[in-house]
């Protein structure tokens, strides 16, 4: 028994990314459905604070700025990782997209009449510029670059995004998890999905499905993210077993996550010009990165940070050593104005005031750089009929280290170019699906939701699985990677992944929305992803951005310059790695002018 | 020292299953560091009881979505430390949303309802021209926009106000709020009329018996008195104005 | 909308019964106030209290107000039962709320109800005394012996002021400007001073002495 649906256009997942490609496609006429786990507003893409990069070039510290400039640091960034035909669109789109979502309400921060001090020098904006949209610094700019609302970018823009889907009456089904695509193998034809109001199975067919569910960075026991990052709709393409992750090992650290609930402090405190100090107050880091100090790229900002906690000048704590974050010195007003969200944050959470003290930091795993392998038009690999963008896709905007301020960016331009691929293929696609096919996929799903229901407490503890996986990742695949540890993170994964196939329910029976059997569906998925991180992470030896190997600390371009494919064939106990090359158009390998400088001769 | 033995007191009720009658549940758990009501509840639901209900997504108090009543008083339960309150901790849903078991509510449905209502998005005839400068705006009016727009729509103000509990159609201080933002916005060509129409009513600004109850719990800390306040003053003079 | 709704209902109707409420109470304020000035007169001395009263008989100002009352009372209730809870589902949820959220003005919103009732009630007893009576130093003190009318009147003074001055206290939390502490400063003070004159009005009244039939 199942409620069924149909549409041109399906999309999985309600963030920016998903609601921006289902605006394109609505635009062009067509009937869209939109699932999400919850209500769309509440979706991860909110809580991006900082901004979104773009190169209008408003402020005056950002004069000159254009797409080349934007371009260079994000290939620069991505350590030569990124796709750089995407990464040109990209760019060249960036402004056009943040004055639409200007014209669609958002309230970006502007350009102000008056004199301000940053860094000790003096900055004097152009007259001309006043009330156009601002930007402020982010790490591994040249130009000062990135648009924000106050303390509250993600929120802006999702807001606005969302009241333009509601505009268009656009249908969302929200609290509504898709489990399985519906596949032949050749073509996705829509989804199995379950009800996370009453457990009941819905079947949704579409010309076009998307899937843009975000990142997964729940795998690991210590995560800025959201607890719904927990890449179920990766492991759902994933799981199909045609579809590629691209990068999976890439896997972003923010440097700057609050101890110990590891709620994200936005890089906006160091971009307004915060400094990081150790158990001296001492400020390290201009030490290691004479030119870019505090705002270098996210991963050798991490690593500095790790490297200095190695050399004995971490503060203890109960939760492990950390450094501190110092925004005192942007004085009170400046804080309680661009930088409220952050004073909110610590004061509630670490009951600390920023305007005071200094806030505990230490390097959190934020981003996940990897995701379902598409072409430049989002179009997933494996799959005709099945697009993915967004922090889902590996589109392959960031190589091995994403900007700050470019993931907010992708959700919005990523949706804007790839929407309208989806909109113009759909035009051409038709639906036509086998209902026994659909009939084997819900039996499928009904299937796996019975077993974990019948093994009941005789099944294995998901809780204790899950927290296994996320100490594993968390102190195996980390930021500073070795051989050894990365094998043992292999070993762990793959006995953890055969108890998960035998998942059981510690509570009452699974009916309805019970939240446990949420949980244990999910599982299997997971842990494959965690396998699949570890071990594109062993295979990879070298260091590239945020990928760091000690045993192998530099970039090797002669044999490494290559994206991971990984491919979990059905019954598999390890997924299948495969490699493309990178596409490089533009910027030829080189050094990146801040880091380790360890390209390999 | 040791630590506190903290007793809570849950609301248990499936509307799935009508033949168990609401109740509250008694569950006991040590106290932690630093511990929150979101690592509280997880606590209890890994350890404890599995088929507990209650919703979070950001735990860092900007998504919303978990909005109770804790001792009585609305919040965000992401965001309240337990070291803030009695070793004994009643938690119940939200009241005036639909009930989807136990601590979670349905706010989504409604907020949409209520965008829709309030026609909560930019009004305007100018088409957008990629090739354009943006509109030029002054920063302290996109501040005074943000202002309004940094709800996050947790309904905490909705679940404390009366008359959204006993007036299914009032559209809540969020709802007026809303409106605010729009009305504040230069790029939303509606006129005062048209904003009359949709909140010059008592399931608009009208229905406010001004209470404050919302101002007082706003999580957010949006002043919505002030909003409320200048929505009604707006709305006088337009109705003043109407024919 | 609704057909019927659609038929009948004048898109302006709300705003125009939210103005009369708020203008009918601000009135009633008005009234209450210089009603307790007036018999605040007797502070001075019974002849004051007298000529008052000689006044507003010279003018026939007594029916006036009594007829001006009746009509607020009737605007006001008229305009302000639309928000009440009016079935008794819905008065279990107020008061359940209430009780739930522990939250000061929601508490006193239903002492409004409360209480609005009760000065009604009470009101319309004091008005029929009145108006069959008429004003005089004689019939108050006749009416202030005697210990039921005593305590009716306190309880009178008491509820009357309390709802005029959280009616007011409303009036300007919506549309803003001054802020709710201030307010609360003001108007509590105000509320006091009128309850004290009132009272010291009740003991003069207890006080005096007649002298065969005349003050």
């Amino acid at each position: 028994m199942y409620q069924s649906f149909s549409s041109d256009v399906l999309v999985v997942g309600a963030g920016l990314a998903g609601e921006r490609a289902a605006v394109s496609a609505a635009q062009a006429g067509q009937n869209v459905i939109i699932l999400s786990l919850i209500p769309p507003r509440r979706s991860h893409s909110s809580a991006a604070q900082g901004g979104m990069q773009a190169s209008l070039g408003n402020s005056a510290m950002g004069k000159g700025d254009s797409p080349d400039v934007h371009m260079y640091d994000t290939v620069k960034g991505s350590d030569w990782g990124c796709e750089q035909d995407v990464a040109r669109m990209f760019v060249n789109t960036a402004p056009i997209a943040v004055r639409e979502m200007s014209a669609w309400g958002v309230p970006w921060s502007r350009v102000r009449n008056e004199k301000r001090m940053y860094e000790g020098t003096e900055i004097v904006e152009d007259p001309e510029k006043v009330g156009l949209i601002t930007a402020r610094n982010f790490g591994g700019t040249a130009k000062w670059r990135t648009c924000y609302t106050s303390d509250g970018a993600g929120h802006t823009l999702l807001y606005a995004m969302d009241s333009v889907v509601i505009k268009l009456g656009i249908t969302v089904h929200d609290r509504m998890e898709a489990i399985e695509l519906i596949h032949d193998g050749t073509r996705c034809y829509g989804v199995v999905a379950r009800s996370l109001r009453d457990g009941s199975i819905y079947v949704y067919t579409a010309k076009t499905t998307v899937i843009a569910t975000g990142g997964f960075g729940r795998l690991y026991a210590a995560s800025t993210n959201a607890v719904i990052n927990d890449g179920a709709g990766i492991a759902m393409a994933f799981n199909s077993g045609v579809v590629p992750l691209g990068n999976m090992e890439a896997i972003q650290f923010h440097p700057t996550g609050m101890v110990p609930s590891w709620i994200l402090i936005t890089e906006g405190a160091r971009g307004e010009g915060g400094h990081l100090l150790d158990k001296d107050g001492y400020r390290f880091m201009p030490d290691y990165e004479p030119k870019y100090m505090e705002l270098a790229s996210r991963d050798v900002v991490s690593r500095r940070i790790m490297q200095h906690i190695r050399a004995g000048h971490g503060v203890d704590s109960p939760y492990g050593p950390h450094v501190w974050l110092d925004i005192r010195h942007l004085g009170e007003h400046r804080i309680n104005t661009y930088l409220r969200e952050i004073s909110t944050i610590a004061r509630t959470f670490a009951g600390i005031d920023p305007v005071k003290e200094p806030i505990p930091v230490r390097p959190t795993q934020h981003y996940t750089m990897g995701g379902i392998r598409t072409n430049k038009d989002g179009k997933v690999y494996g799959l005709d009929n099945l697009f993915a963008l967004g922090e889902a896709a590996c589109w392959d905007l960031h190589g091995f280290n994403r900007l700050g301020g470019n993931s907010l960016a992708e959700t919005v331009v990523a949706g804007r170019i790839v929407g309208e691929k989806i909109a113009e293929f759909t035009k051409h696609a038709t639906l036509e699906v086998n209902s026994a096919l659909i009939e084997e996929h819900v039996r499928n799903v009904e299937g796996r939701i019975d077993q974990i229901r019948s093994r009941g407490k005789n099944g294995e503890n998901w809780v204790e699985i899950r927290k296994e996986m996320q100490m594993t990742l968390e102190l195996n695949v980390g930021i500073f990677r070795t051989a050894e540890h990365l094998q043992e993170a292999v070993d762990k994964l793959g006995n953890l992944y055969e108890r998960s196939l035998n998942v059981g329910l510690m509570g009452d029976g699974g009916q309805g929305a019970d939240p446990e059997l949420v949980n244990a569906l999910r599982l299997p998925g997971m842990v494959r992803m965690a396998i699949t991180i570890a071990k594109g992470a062993l295979e990879r030896k070298e260091s590239r951005g945020s990928h760091f190997r000690e045993d192998y600390p530099q970039r090797d371009d002669q044999n490494w310059l290559k994206r991971t494919l990984a491919y979990w064939p059905e019954g598999a106990k390890e997924p299948d790695l495969k490699y493309e090359p990178v596409t490089i158009t533009e910027i030829p390998p080189g050094d990146r002018g801040y880091g380790e400088s360890n390209v390999k001769k | 020292m040791s630590p506190r033995q903290l007793t809570f007191h849950i609301f248990r009720y499936d509307p799935d299953r009508p033949e168990v009658k609401p109740h509250t549940q008694t569950f006991k758990i040590e106290e932690e560091m630093g511990m929150t009501l979101f690592v509280a509840l997880n606590k209890i639901r890994d350890e404890i009881d599995p088929t507990l209900k209650f919703d979070f997504v950001c735990r860092a108090s900007i998504c919303g979505s978990c909005g109770m009543l804790i001792n009585g008083k609305a919040s965000l339960a992401c965001k309240t430390l337990t070291k803030t309150l009695p070793s004994d901790i009643t938690l119940f849903p939200l009241p005036a949303f639909k009930l989807l078991g136990d601590l979670s509510v349905d706010t989504g449905t409604w907020f949409r309802d209520m965008s829709m209502r309030t026609e909560s998005w930019i009004h305007t005839d100018v088409e957008f021209d990629e090739t354009a400068q943006e509109e030029k705006m002054d920063d302290d009016l996109a501040l005074e926009i943000y202002e309004a727009e940094r709800c996050i729509e947790c309904g905490c103000c909705v679940g404390v106000c009366v008359t959204a509990n006993i007036r299914q159609n009032f559209i809540g201080a969020t709802g007026i709020n809303r409106v605010s933002r729009f009305m504040l916005d230069p790029r939303d060509k509606r006129d005062e009329q048209e904003y009359f129409e949709v909140v010059g009513n008592d399931d608009g600004i009208f229905g406010c018996v001004g209470l404050m109850a919302c101002e007082d719990t706003c999580p957010v800390g949006v002043p919505l008195r002030g909003q409320l306040a200048y929505v009604r003053r707006k709305m006088t003079v337009a109705g003043w104005h109407r024919k | 909308m609704y057909l019927q709704r659609a038929m009948t209902r004048s898109i302006k109707t709300d705003y125009i019964v939210e103005l009369v409420q708020m203008v009918s109470g601000l009135l009633l304020v008005l009234f209450l106030w210089t009603h307790m000035v007036f018999v605040a007169s007797i502070i001075i001395g019974a002849s004051s209290f007298g000529a008052l009263a000689a006044f507003m008989d010279k003018y026939e100002l007594l029916p006036i107000a009594v007829v001006a009352v009746i009509f607020m009372f009737a605007a006001h209730i008229g305009a302000i039962a639309r928000h009440l809870p009016a079935r008794w589902a819905e008065q279990k949820v107020a008061w359940r709320h209430a009780k739930m959220i522990r939250h000061y003005d929601t508490w006193s919103w239903l002492f409004q109800i409360v209480t609005g009732l009760a000065i009604l009630l009470m009101a319309l007893i004091h008005i029929a005394v009145v108006s069959y009576g008429g004003i005089s130093v004689v019939f108050s003190k006749g009416r202030i012996d005697n210990p039921a009318f005593l305590v009716f009147y306190l309880i009178l003074l008491l509820f009357s002021e309390y709802h005029a001055s959280v009616g007011l206290y409303r009036i300007f939390v919506k549309w803003g400007f001054v802020s709710r502490r201030r307010l609360e400063f003001v108007l509590g003070v105000v509320s006091v001073l009128l309850v004290v004159i009132g009272c010291v009005s009740l003991g003069m009244f207890l006080a005096l002495k007649l002298v065969g039939g005349v003050a």
